[in-house]
């Protein structure tokens, strides 16, 4: 039993390099975040508009210059707001957004600790 | 002649219906014995709706133009199969199905509920025609299906040709036949708390009406992912589109719903747990409904966008909820501390555990379909919450969700069992180390989330074979097979997603004709092309020949330009292996000079995926069918 958790914390040690969540190719992960403005609800990624195939070419030069993902979506956001974005950013107006779930999830985990007893004979 | 007799039958329908509710009030405010054809004439009104249903597709098949709702979805050119599902794919005839089946409901409970305690018996059947009642109202004075048209038109506007596929004749009466369905468990619990039938006898009479559209809903919901993956040509199976989410909220209300209810049957516990999710799953679905038919929304599923109708089923909601809540609150049974507490790791316990999760899931879901529309109406600021948002979110709570689901079948009922269970649980978290470490290295992939996925549902799937391989040890019949079923399933839908979101590839590309392009492993060449003509539609075919490794297959998507509404469609040309589909979808354009646009996906697992719907719903139909067996 000790040799396989040594094991296994080696094997994961070693994973380290790879902890990057959801790892996919850089600029795929960018264009399906972004909405194809004259599309019906498409990505960037799944369009062969003229739009999308635009601001594809953009985007592919602003990754040529090594800009930052977040660098390229506030320049996107800063023309067409963020509307554009898949992924809604953390700010004052998406707060409740992001933060009302893990309320929730307090509040039911706080519920069930409250409920709790570890034997039978504590239940009053 | 036909439209006629359909909407007279509609009207008399109501009318029946309000006939009911006066009957019910006198019998409960003054006294004396409830009319004896109390039930005879719910059961006409039934019929009635049934009748103008069938005399609607009637109306579809002959092409009846006299009637707006056919004039506007319908086309002689047509297709049969596509005149007659036609009758469901507009507003106005989706709302008498709405209707016919929140009907069908109540005469089912009629037909099998004849042993029951006859108060509660008369008073469910109440409820569910108030809530019929409710809809008929709505659709007579807001959608009439049987509205005419003069002078009659020769030829009719034709059904929007996303529509025009074979699934549409399963996909929204299997999805009606769910959400709808939950109407009847509702009313059954208003009756219960009126009187004072909410009792641990209540859960075993409710289990059956919570698994039947639980069923339907799962099944209605796998179709649609699986039309949505050959049909709209986007690659994928899921979207988080705001009408996909409106019927998985009321699916992950209902699967809560459905364990705190076996808790409630077994244990006297989850009570007040049990009607709330019993509200909430109901008024989800009808969430759904106006979400989808007020044109809020912008999608293929809105074909009506009529803010009128919006406000009226909105004021239907409120009223129901606000009905539903205040009976519950006047009614709902007290329970004693004792009666509320949890053992630690007794199989309640991870019941309520998960029914927590679930409810965390339903939060995520439905503030991510809401919050863009608030926002813009509150502050005309707007956003989009996409697929990004649920995977971040939801994901790290998946992987508690399977190990709890794994786990809590092995704890027994009111006893800490953790000790008895731990050998076992401690194997399988052995076995199933070893397993996802041997893919890790196998398919050279080591990214955190990719293992902790595979992990977490290879130890649900061993959990749940453990099981299954040691079943003889106990009679078949005592034996839990439901519960294999979709738990099995649940493990084999979180394994395939995980597959799928690190293995498959996408890209786009514009291919002039006898040119090819390469990605990665992939050589793509336009080959060729040729066009057809069908009776409703031209058609576009393109070859491409796909080179893989050395291996060369062809795939011949297509575009359609339908003549009857004039529009485009891509349609897909898949290629299935037994782990992989390669899959082309073609772009329309006018302008070709540079090529065709082509979307090209190699998805992984997606087979899995479909068998894991298959088996959950699986699972929902044989609780359905084990609980008829025991009465």
């Amino acid at each position: 039993m000790k040799n396989f958790l040594f094991l296994l914390i080696v094997f994961l040690l070693n994973q380290q390099n790879s902890f990057a969540l959801f790892s996919q190719d850089r600029e795929i992960k960018i264009y399906k975040n972004i909405r194809c403005l004259a599309c019906q609800g498409q990505s960037l990624n799944d369009s062969n508009s003229d739009f999308a195939n635009d601001l594809k070419k953009v985007i592919k030069e602003k990754l040529n210059n090594n800009e930052t993902d977040q660098e390229i979506y506030t320049y996107l956001t800063a023309r067409y707001g963020d509307w554009i974005l898949f992924d809604p950013p953390v700010k004052k107006s998406t707060l409740l957004l992001w933060f009302f779930p893990v309320f929730i999830l307090v509040i039911g985990i706080f519920i069930l600790y409250k409920r709790t007893v570890f034997e039978k004979s504590k239940l009053s | 002649m036909t439209s006629n007799i359909g909407f007279v039958s509609i009207v008399i329908s109501c009318i029946l219906s309000l006939f009911i509710i006066i009957l019910f009030f006198k019998h409960v405010l003054f006294g004396g014995p409830l009319h004896s054809k109390f039930f005879a004439l719910y059961k006409a009104s039934f019929f009635l709706i049934a009748a103008s249903f069938v005399l609607l597709v009637i109306s579809f098949i002959i092409s009846d133009f006299s009637i707006v709702a056919v004039y506007e979805n319908s086309h002689t050119d047509k297709p049969f199969f596509y005149k007659f599902a036609g009758t469901w794919g507009n507003h106005e005839g989706s709302m008498l199905l709405f209707i016919l089946i929140i009907s069908l409901y109540g005469y089912l409970f009629l037909l099998f509920s004849k042993q029951l305690n006859f108060p509660l018996r008369f008073t469910t059947i109440f409820f569910q025609t108030s809530l019929q009642f409710a809809f008929l109202l709505f659709l007579i004075f807001t959608s009439n299906p049987f509205e005419k048209i003069f002078p009659i038109p020769n030829q009719g506007l034709g059904l929007n040709p996303i529509l025009q596929d074979p699934l549409l004749v399963l996909h929204p009466p299997f999805l009606y036949l769910g959400y709808v369905g939950f109407s009847l468990v509702f009313s059954l619990l208003l009756g219960g708390l009126i009187c004072n039938y909410y009792n641990q006898s209540w859960a075993a009479i409710a289990k059956r009406w919570i698994f039947l559209p639980w069923t339907f809903l799962t099944f209605g919901i796998g179709l649609g992912s699986f039309w949505a993956y050959y049909e709209l040509g986007w690659g994928g199976y899921w979207f988080w589109d705001p009408v996909e989410n409106a019927s998985l909220m009321p699916w992950i209300a209902s699967t809560a719903l459905i364990h705190s209810v076996l808790v409630m049957d077994k244990t006297k516990k989850l009570y007040n747990w049990t009607a709330i999710l019993t509200i909430l799953t109901f008024v989800l679905s009808l969430f759904g409904t106006f979400l989808v038919r007020s044109g809020i929304l912008n999608s293929v599923h809105a074909f009506a966008n009529d803010p009128e109708r919006g406000l009226y089923i909105l004021f239907i909601i409120s009223l129901i909820t606000f009905s539903a809540l205040v009976i519950y609150i006047l009614k709902s049974p007290k329970q004693t501390e004792g009666e509320s507490g949890f053992v630690l790791f007794s199989r309640e316990f991870s019941i309520a555990a998960n029914n927590y999760l679930l409810i965390f899931a339903l939060t995520v879901v439905t503030i991510g379909t809401t919050y863009p529309i608030l926002l813009s109406v509150f502050t005309g600021e707007s956003i989009s919450v996409g697929p990004q948002y649920y995977n971040t979110i939801l994901a790290p709570f998946v992987f508690i969700f399977l190990i709890v689901m794994a786990i809590g079948p092995y704890m027994k009922w009111s006893k800490n069992s953790f000790a008895v269970s731990k050998n076992k649980l401690i194997a399988f978290l052995i076995s199933s180390l070893i397993v996802t470490i041997l893919a890790s290295l196998l398919l050279k992939n080591q990214n955190f989330i990719f293992i902790l996925g595979v992990l977490c549902s290879l130890y649900l799937i061993i959990s749940v074979l453990y099981e299954f391989a040691y079943f003889k040890n106990i009679k078949l019949k005592q034996f839990n097979f439901p519960r294999v079923f979709s738990h099995a399933g649940f493990g084999f839908l979180i394994l395939a997603i995980t597959l799928h979101y690190f293995f498959s590839k996408e890209f786009t590309a514009k291919i002039p004709l006898g040119e090819s392009v390469t990605y990665k492993e992939f050589v793509i060449k336009f080959s060729n092309y040729f066009s057809k003509e069908d009776k409703n539609y031209q058609e576009l075919t393109g070859e491409y020949e796909i080179q893989k490794n050395g291996e060369k297959i062809v795939l011949k998507p297509s575009i359609r330009r339908y003549s009857q509404p004039q529009q485009f469609t891509s349609e897909t040309s898949i290629r299935g292996e037994w782990l992989s589909d390669m899959y082309i979808a073609m772009d329309y354009t006018s302008d070709t000079s540079d090529g065709i646009g082509i979307r090209f996906y190699h998805n992984y697992s997606i087979r899995l995926i479909w068998l894991s719907y298959i088996l959950i719903a699986i699972g929902g139909l044989l609780s359905f069918m084990r609980r008829k067996n025991e009465q």
